[in-house]
């Protein structure tokens, strides 16, 4: 290998004066500190590739005007028919070449593909269509900030599909493979603002997914991920208002990358003017965009499915994207609050509820139902139920005070004769209330237009302390309903458990 | 032979014999028929319907691309997938309806038996069988299209091609049988070039365009099963939920990389080695000189052949395989540039001191050897490890397989269509006008193509509906050169029908050729010869010469008797 560094050196002296002399320009030179080896390594090949070109192409110019047809010319002449040696010569100089061409570009490939050891280390996360970077101190942006003559390793991976990590101005690119941690890294040596694009086909919006990469010094860089640290404090280390926080949200977990907020058409429902309007859904029925249609809808992305819009497109992982049970609740409510800050419909029955916490809004309150045949010692457990309600979302679609919507009102249901679609009627009892929740399909009710969802991962999931949440749900229907009797309530073992919730 | 064209002597001695266009005139003539001829006639006319197709597509790209924003498809998501349906449905029709079987089966099925002095292909039956196959699996294609749109690109990555809601299972069961055609047709040919080569046809005394016809062979019937297995894994996969390619289902995005690629790699010279065939046989005869090292470049497509089955993953360098294999991959492609060097030598050398006619087939040779070189030394930057990191999946790369695919294999096949048009059709075309069309082609295919060049280094990715505003000037005049080829290729389509109706009567031998086609009539008889042809050296062309008399090169001796041995 040690014949190639003359041979480089040679050559790069002639291609500086040759692309001076072009003044052409192909590849960024002064980037990071691997584009040099790479920018060298082109102009090797270019040269070759000039030469040879030429060589050819001249030589083919020069036969076809020398030895062209003509009326003097009607018979080539005599030569030879082939020439071993010849050929063996102008077989063995291209392999020579090709030879050089591949040690030369193989040196530079491992110097590119070794991190050196003392970089800083930056998780990429890819998915539909947008870029998440996770820094040391637990920051998360969508901007790649980058320290100067700092090396950084970048462990990537992706939620979906392939994409590619690809910064042409810093010469690094590297495809992002879902399941696998893929790495690379760079250091950068230009300050400047550049762009991140995914250079690996994803789908829709593979050619929206650019992130900007701001290259800035090590002090700048460091306040920069503080700052991006702490998703309820702003840049000037103040306490947030709830919407910005939400707006922080919606551009940091991928929510813009499909819904708009401006009212244009994107993958998803644009937000304007969403929250408390009348939403037509997919095959039929309309509900009223209130808060816990909106937090059902960010929670089971599957169900009740704006009209046009179809299911399976949005990630319906959002609970653990938000941080997993605890903290998901507070995330979501200030995602609302920010989408009841961009709607003329936005009313109460919107907005999160005031507290981070207190689950009880407006409506159902104002709608207090009698207690029915309900026992007092069951009283936590309705509040728990109550609670469940909200939180797994079943009163987007139900209300608990009589009035219509697409889904059959729980006020009066629980113990109460129910008409099913082959014209049978059966007795709403705690084994019915129980299968409609768990295995919706089995069981059709005459008159209703939507599925319901499998609601049993959200109740009685392993994490779940066996049928707790489930009961505490039904022993909350019952206490809607004046019809309630023994028969429709849970089993009364049921009360002796702790209440759930969990 | 045919009395307008054979010499007097001949005409006065053989009753008159239709040729296989006229031979049965019926529509069920043509659908039923085994001659391979008119089988290779309607693989021309489907590739060609395909290649307008997928030619329109490609206008809709380049229009799409005149501004940053997208000037048909912008606004969102919605209007990006249509965009991303279009780029996808352009390259499934240029490779696997355009590129694949074009030469190999339509100018190889007409030409192969005539080259090597044969009746037909050893298999009628099957290669009418594979011509629809052919037609089904285009029919999948656009009954899938129709449907809804696939958007997955032409690669069918997973597992976005697991996720995509489009109707890939049967897209990719069209792409099923197009293999299958594909690989009937290969193996037909092997077998037609073992067992049908007529007295004195020895194998080093075959022309060049059958040497590179076995290699592509060989690479269709040992590669296109591994594509036909992974698409059917694909669609076990999205119908069944059996993880093989998903990550999500415990399977592995690379494995079906590597596997598409097994293929997919090989495919480029089922493309490419053909076209290689045409224009060593068209720099020939058109510089009336033997072919210069006849062993070294039919060895050269052999090699070619089986080297290029080992560099399929020169495609995975940045996607997360091991440098190692990274370096394996990267040597093996470096060596399979070195026969392809050897050919654009030899074909040099064969125009040194040649009498060179620089009719239009020649032209799009000599055209083929510029793009060629580009396209090889291109694709030697991309081989090379360290660069490629840093024009993978960018426009580089786009422009660099249209230099190869169509610089090279359609240019060269647009030779061929025009070396061998008389003798298909026995109509001649007008020489000015596709001189003037041939320029204009390569001009306008170097403008599309060469900014594409630039701007991929300058780091625009590939498969973008919309782009940074900085790299505007290059796609606004790549568009411009894809509207020159447009017109360009509608005034071919013009000037080869008005031939096909109004053209002169083209004689036996307009070029001066000394293979097997070029001593039977123009068009041939549906046996092809009258009589077992007279096998000799090839590439004599002391043995031809001109007759200004009747417009057509003639042999010098009379031709000697057929139980004469060699």
């Amino acid at each position: 290998m040690g014949f190639t560094m003359p041979l480089m050196n040679m050559l790069n002296v002639v291609h500086l004066n040759c692309s001076r002399l072009l003044a052409f320009y192909w590849l960024p030179r002064d980037g990071s500190t691997t584009a040099p080896d790479i920018h060298d390594m082109w102009n090797f090949f270019y040269v070759v590739a000039i030469f040879f070109t030429v060589l050819v192409v001249g030589l083919m110019l020069f036969f076809m005007f020398r030895y062209r047809m003509s009326a003097k010319r009607q018979k080539a002449d005599p030569s030879a028919t082939h020439n071993t040696a010849l050929e063996l010569t102008w077989s063995g100089i291209p392999l020579i070449i090709v030879m050089v061409m591949f040690v030369v570009g193989f040196k530079g490939y491992m110097n590119i593909d070794t991190p050196p050891g003392n970089s800083i280390d930056i998780k990429v996360l890819a998915q539909q269509w947008f870029w998440t970077f996770t820094y040391p101190n637990g920051a998360v942006s969508k901007t790649l900030y980058l320290p100067l003559n700092r090396p950084v390793r970048f462990e990537m991976t992706s939620n979906d599909v392939l994409h590619g990590f690809w910064i042409p101005a810093l010469s690094v690119q590297r495809d992002v493979v879902p399941g696998r941690i893929i790495t690379t890294w760079v250091d950068a040596t230009r300050l400047g603002t550049f762009h991140l694009q995914c250079s690996e086909y994803c789908g829709d919006g593979h050619s929206r997914m650019i992130s900007p990469v701001i290259v800035e010094s090590y002090s700048k860089y460091l306040a920069d991920i503080k700052a991006a640290a702490n998703l309820w404090v702003g840049a000037d280390g103040k306490a947030l208002p709830l919407p910005k926080v939400g707006e922080k949200l919606y551009n940091l977990k991928g929510c813009s990358s499909c819904h708009t907020v401006n009212g244009a058409p994107g993958t998803g429902p644009t937000w304007r003017n969403l929250a408390g309007s009348q939403v037509k859904l997919n095959g039929g029925g309309t509900v009223t965009a209130n808060y816990a249609y909106l937090k059902h809808a960010i929670m089971n992305p599957d169900h009740l499915n704006v009209q046009g819009y179809a299911k399976g497109v949005m990630p319906d992982n959002y609970v653990e994207q938000l941080g997993g049970k605890g903290k998901y609740e507070r995330k979501i409510n200030a995602i609302i609050a920010y989408m009841n800050t961009i709607s003329k419909h936005s009313n109460s029955a919107s907005m999160p509820p005031a507290g981070a916490t207190a689950p009880a809004t407006s409506a159902p309150a104002a709608a207090a139902p009698p207690a029915g045949g309900v026992p007092k010692v069951a009283a936590a457990h309705v509040a728990a139920g109550k609670k469940v309600a909200m939180t797994v979302g079943c009163t987007a679609c139900h209300s608990v005070n009589g009035t219509p919507s697409v889904c059959p009102t729980w006020q009066n249901l629980a113990g109460s004769k129910v008409k099913l679609k082959d014209g049978k009627t059966v007795v709403a009892d705690y084994d019915f209330l129980r299968t409609m929740i768990l295995q919706p399909g089995k069981i059709n009710v005459a008159g209703a237009t939507m599925q319901m969802p499998n609601m049993s991962a959200a109740l009685v999931g392993p994490q779940y302390h066996g049928d707790q949440r489930l009961n505490d749900l039904i022993w909350y229907i019952n206490s809607l309903s004046k019809r309630s009797n023994k028969a429709s309530q849970p089993p009364q073992s049921s009360l002796h458990s702790t209440g759930g919730g969990k | 032979m045919s009395t307008t064209t054979a010499t007097p002597e001949m005409a006065q001695a053989v009753a008159p014999v239709k040729n296989y266009l006229k031979q049965t005139t019926t529509i069920r003539s043509w659908i039923f028929t085994l001659d391979h001829k008119r089988i290779g006639v309607m693989y021309l006319i489907v590739s060609l319907l395909a290649f307008f197709v997928g030619g329109m597509l490609a206008e809709v790209i380049r229009t799409q691309l005149l501004t940053p924003s997208g000037l048909i498809f912008h606004g969102g998501g919605a209007a990006y997938r249509q965009y991303n349906q279009v780029f996808t449905l352009h390259g499934i029709i240029m490779v696997f309806m355009v590129l694949v079987p074009m030469t190999p089966a339509a100018l190889g099925n007409f030409m192969l038996p005539l080259l090597l002095g044969a009746k037909d292909v050893a298999f009628p039956r099957l290669n009418l069988f594979s011509f629809y196959l052919y037609v089904a699996g285009a029919v999948l294609a656009i009954l899938s299209t129709v449907l809804g749109a696939v958007d997955t690109g032409w690669t069918f990555y997973a597992p976005y091609s697991i996720d995509s809601g489009s109707y890939v299972v049967l897209m990719v069961a069209g792409i099923f049988l197009l293999g299958f055609s594909s690989i009937f047709t290969g193996l037909n040919f092997i077998v037609t070039i073992h067992k049908l080569r007529p007295r004195g046809m020895t194998w080093f005394r075959m022309p060049l365009f059958l040497w590179a016809t076995y290699a592509t062979a060989i690479i269709q019937v040992a590669a296109t099963p591994v594509v036909g297995v992974t698409l059917l894994l694909l669609i076990v996969e999205r119908v069944m939920g059996i993880g093989i390619f998903n990550s999500a289902l415990g399977g592995d995005p690379v494995l079906f990389q590597h596997f598409f690629w097994f293929y997919s790699h090989p495919a480029v010279y089922i493309m490419i080695l053909p076209a290689m065939g045409i224009v060593t046989e068209i720099i020939t005869t058109f510089s009336h000189k033997t072919i210069f090292g006849y062993k070294f470049i039919a060895m050269s497509s052999l090699a070619i052949a089986l080297i290029g089955f080992l560099v399929w993953g020169h495609h995975l360098f940045v996607n997360g395989q091991s440098a190692e294999l990274d370096a394996i991959f990267s040597f093996l492609t470096f060596l399979v540039a070195v026969p392809s060097a050897v050919k654009v030598f030899n074909w040099l050398a064969t125009m040194y001191k040649g009498a060179i006619d620089l009719k239009t087939p020649m032209l799009y040779a000599l055209s083929f050897i510029v793009l060629f070189t580009i396209g090889g030394f291109t694709g030697v930057v991309l081989g090379a490890l360290s660069t490629d990191v840093v024009l993978h999946d960018t426009y580089f790369v786009v422009a660099h397989f249209h230099y190869v695919m169509f610089g090279g294999a359609i240019i060269a096949f647009l030779g061929g269509l025009h070396y061998w048009w008389p003798k298909m059709t026995g109509r001649m075309y007008s020489e000015p006008w596709a001189k003037f069309v041939c320029a204009l082609l390569f001009v306008a295919f170097n403008l599309t193509f060469f900014p594409q060049l630039v701007v991929g280094a300058h780091g625009m990715p590939r498969r973008y509906a919309t782009y940074l505003p900085e790299y505007q000037p290059y796609m606004v005049a790549s568009t411009i050169g894809a509207y020159l080829q447009m017109i360009a290729f509608l005034t071919m389509a013009g000037y080869l029908l008005h031939s096909l109706f109004r053209g002169a009567k083209a004689p036996e031998n307009p070029w001066g050729g000394t293979t097997l086609e070029w001593t039977t009539s123009s068009p041939p008889p549906t046996e092809n010869f009258i009589g077992a042809p007279e096998v000799d050296v090839p590439y004599d062309y002391s043995l031809v010469e001109y007759d200004a008399a009747i417009g057509s090169y003639i042999r010098k001796e009379p031709m000697p008797a057929v139980e004469q041995t060699h």
